[in-house]
């Protein structure tokens, strides 16, 4: 099976090397030193026991969220905290507010919702003047995770790292009939009836798909929870080191 | 409805076709045994006056009673679709042979067929599963496989405990209170 | 998932009895140890300086959940093992226990961003079931409404192949051309993404004055507007020193692979199944078939582009012959084709997108299997990437334009 194709390459164009171009690509083994190898005596992957619950410092065993519950990490607002030493009264209004207004979607779309999730974030309904516009590839940089599409059992064990990746605090969206409550895969025997059972719903946005305006409307009611300290998330109580009467 | 493609295909493959050729609309099927099919398939791939070198589709069929792999092929000698049926594989250990040494692309499509009925290809080099996870145990499309909803055949019978009280028809200010309060 | 599921509040974080882990494998009674195959074997045996890279299910890319596992060696890309199923939803199952008419609303979002060619090839499957006649000014309606839907499904492609080499802007041009598409077809179907537009023997609704006038006023600049999005791309030197070469895919090959659409015909083969297997009224209409040669990354770019300028060729056509009469052909509610079978193809934008339905002479479709174009063209990047670098593996797979929704079925 001769393919023409793999012997090119492709940043040089058709395949003159150009002596101009500043990067250029070593194109046989020869060509590129010798690495630097530094033995890893830390850890192994073919370790069995590395991935253990506390080895090497690895959090204890915080795989779900029932046992994140009963950890008691994630209860505690590092970010109230710190800025309760600036300005001690306004403290949550103006927190919750800065959270409100730069939630950052992850970029978790999974069918044809996220098609409309892209239609809200370009330029005819610009998701971006309620400050949304970085979808963040990594979940430790993303604030709402919106799940757009259906949820397959084979997705779910993917989805649900994510969200446990997600550094608190955290909302999510469920946008669609399928993450509603299964929508028209109801029946079906490889579909998540509602994502509320595998995580924490805090808005559900029904439609299939939702209008963007849809989407849109249901993201100010995000907005609106976290300001008013509702949602899965709020629900949790704050850290143990926070004065009562705060 | 191609009469000139019943006659060639009568004429070369005339003992092994069960039925003869059919034909309806632009389709002309032919039905194989599940040995014959590599052949067949290949004597329509290489001979210059059937041409068949496009592969159009490749499906896994559960009739209840045996199993069937459909091939769907397109030629540029004819405005027919064709239809090759290898029929009669076994339901319970549906063995058929891979055509992939004809057609690379029909390795996944294979493996569909593999993944919802549980067809062995004899000669696919990557059989596994690839819509199902690795640890699913059944074979979804065969017909012995009911949805959990299906109420006239699963052992539920009617019952969709998720569903009864969201019906109008069932709703009393009692169900819409307690379905509030606990929600 | 189960029958057994009972009624009250999602078992979630209110039920401390319930396991993530219980939820998660219902369906599954124990793990089956499963035997290595050959190809997987090969795979996952890795030579002296060799490394598995997982692009996992969620990625920047805008394909969909798509996890390919990548052997590299260095930049350099040795094997590519993409594994589907992230979004298999057991459509073909549920139709089976769906009417005629309900199987409809189930093909739309197999290929969600174009999902009238989803329902166009069912239908005309059951038209050849039920021996329906479908009225020639519903044939123009549809003709007009899948190119639109064609149209709209190229310039997001276009806008997605900058976006996986790294340029944000096209993008937002694209998504002009295609919001305004799919205002026009909401005005005529009802819905902006699945239309549900198409019946057995028709479609659901005349033309009304809405749609005409948004289509009068998106016509009049739509050709300029094209040329003036696909010039932000075509002379691009980024786009083309990283396209130009990358991925070239031969004629033969194509055929070996089964693959149609925009992908063979940039490489040579002037395959289309609306002039190889005309259907519809497509044999009235007068448009050209664009070819490239190269089969290149570019190559299947550009073409996309002839494709949308062939596309609003055809809508001027059709407005222009648009015949008077009814648009649905009279029909029971309940529909019983005869015991057969039948099998129908339309052209997709991503390829032959094809339905192959048994009916036992009930109201339910015995058998309703769908052939997706993405599916089969997903093996080629485990053929065209080795040899290239990681970031290549992007541009590939955006040049063959796969849709998750209609590989996972």
């Amino acid at each position: 099976m001769a393919l023409s194709g793999d012997a090119l390459d492709p940043i040089g164009g058709s395949g003159a090397p150009d002596e101009a171009a500043v990067l250029s690509v070593p194109t046989t083994a020869t060509d590129v030193d010798a690495p630097l190898l530094v033995a890893n005596e830390l850890w192994s992957p073919a370790d069995p026991a590395a991935y253990r619950p506390g080895a090497q410092g690895i959090n204890e065993g915080i795989t779900h969220l029932r046992e994140l519950e009963e950890a008691g990490i994630g209860r505690h607002d590092d970010a109230r905290w710190a800025a309760l030493e600036i300005v001690p009264a306004k403290a949550d209004l103006i927190l919750d507010l800065i959270r409100a207004n730069s939630l950052w979607p992850l970029l978790s779309g999974l069918a044809c919702c996220a098609i409309e999730m892209m239609s809200t974030a370009t330029s005819r309904n610009d998701i971006d003047r309620w400050g949304m516009f970085p979808f963040r590839a990594s979940p430790r940089q993303a604030d709402v995770l919106i799940v757009a599409g259906t949820l397959t059992t084979k997705m779910a064990e993917p989805l649900v790292r994510l969200w446990e990746e997600m550094p608190e605090p955290k909302w999510c969206v469920a946008m669609g009939d399928c993450t509603c409550s299964g929508g028209r895969y109801k029946r079906s025997y490889s579909t998540i009836q509602g994502i509320d059972r595998v995580l924490p719903v805090d808005v559900y946005i029904p439609g299939c798909p939702p209008r963007p305006e849809g989407l849109i409307y249901g993201m100010m009611k995000l907005q609106k929870l976290v300001v008013d300290r509702r949602g899965k998330w709020a629900e949790r109580r704050l850290g143990p080191t926070v004065p009562a009467g705060l | 409805m191609d009469r000139a493609l019943r006659a060639r295909l009568e004429r070369r493959f005339g003992e092994r076709l069960a039925g003869g050729v059919r034909q309806r609309h632009d389709e002309t099927e032919i039905r194989v045994t599940a040995a014959d099919v590599a052949d067949t398939l290949r004597a329509l791939h290489d001979e210059p006056e059937l041409d068949f070198r496009m592969l159009a589709d490749l499906a896994g069929v559960d009739t209840g009673t045996h199993m069937q792999v459909v091939y769907h092929l397109w030629s540029a000698t004819t405005g027919d679709w064709l239809r090759v049926v290898a029929d009669g594989l076994d339901r319970e250990a549906p063995r058929a042979p891979s055509v992939t040494f004809l057609w690379k692309g029909a390795e996944w499509m294979e493996r569909e067929a593999y993944d919802m009925f549980g067809i062995v290809f004899e000669g696919n080099r990557d059989l596994r599963r690839i819509y199902l996870p690795d640890e699913f145990r059944s074979f979804p499309l065969r017909k012995d496989f009911h949805l959990p909803d299906d109420a006239s055949r699963s052992p539920g019978l009617g019952v969709r405990p998720m569903e009864e009280t969201l019906s109008p028809r069932d709703a009393t200010p009692a169900t819409n209170l307690r379905r509030s309060a606990g929600s | 998932m189960t029958a057994h599921t009972p009624a009250g509040p999602h078992p979630s974080l209110d039920d401390p009895s319930v396991r993530i882990e219980d939820i998660l494998r219902e369906g599954i009674v124990e793990a089956v140890p499963v035997g290595r195959t050959e190809r997987q074997a090969e795979f996952y045996t890795l030579r002296d300086g060799e490394m598995l890279l997982n692009m996992g299910p969620q990625h920047p890319s805008t394909h969909g959940v798509l996890r390919v596992v990548l052997k590299i060696d260095g930049e350099r890309v040795v094997d590519i093992d993409p594994v589907l199923g992230y979004l298999h939803r057991g459509v073909e199952k549920l139709c089976e226990n769906a009417d005629y008419h309900q199987t409809i609303c189930y093909m739309d979002p197999l290929e969600y961003i174009s999902s009238l060619f989803c329902e166009w090839a069912p239908v005309m499957a059951f038209e050849k079931l039920l021996d329906v006649r479908v009225p020639r000014r519903a044939e123009y309606i549809r003709v007009i409404a899948t190119e639109l839907n064609r149209i709209a499904s190229h310039v997001l492609t276009m806008g997605f192949f900058a976006l996986d080499l790294g340029g944000l802007t096209p993008v937002l041009y694209g998504f002009i051309e295609r919001d305004e598409i799919m205002e026009m077809l909401a005005s005529l179907t009802g819905q902006k993404l699945l239309f549900n537009y198409m019946r057995i023997g028709g479609v659901n609704g005349d033309l009304n004055h809405d749609f005409m006038s948004r289509l009068g006023d998106w016509m009049s600049h739509a050709a300029k507007q094209v040329e003036a999005n696909a010039g932000l791309l075509n002379e691009n030197e980024i786009l083309v020193r990283r396209a130009r070469g990358l991925g070239v895919l031969d004629a033969d090959t194509c055929l070996r692979m089964a693959v149609t659409g925009p992908n063979i015909r940039a490489s040579g083969l002037p395959f289309d199944v609306r002039r190889s297997h005309p259907y519809s009224i497509f044999p009235e209409l007068d448009f050209d078939i664009p070819t490239r040669n190269e089969g290149d990354c570019l190559a299947r770019y550009l073409l996309r582009v002839d494709e949308v300028k062939q596309s609003l060729r055809i809508i001027d056509q059709c407005l222009h012959q648009m015949p008077d009469g009814p648009v649905m052909a009279k029909l029971p509610r309940l529909v019983r084709p005869r015991p057969g079978r039948a099998f129908a193809a339309v052209e997709g934008p991503r390829g032959m997108y094809a339905a192959y339905v048994i009916s036992d002479g009930t109201d339910q479709p015995f058998r309703m299997r769908i052939h997706d174009p993405s599916f089969v063209h997903l093996q080629l990047v485990a053929l065209l990437t080795p040899g290239n670098l990681v970031a290549d593996t992007m541009a590939i797979m955006a040049s063959l334009d796969p849709v998750m929704g209609g590989v996972d079925k």
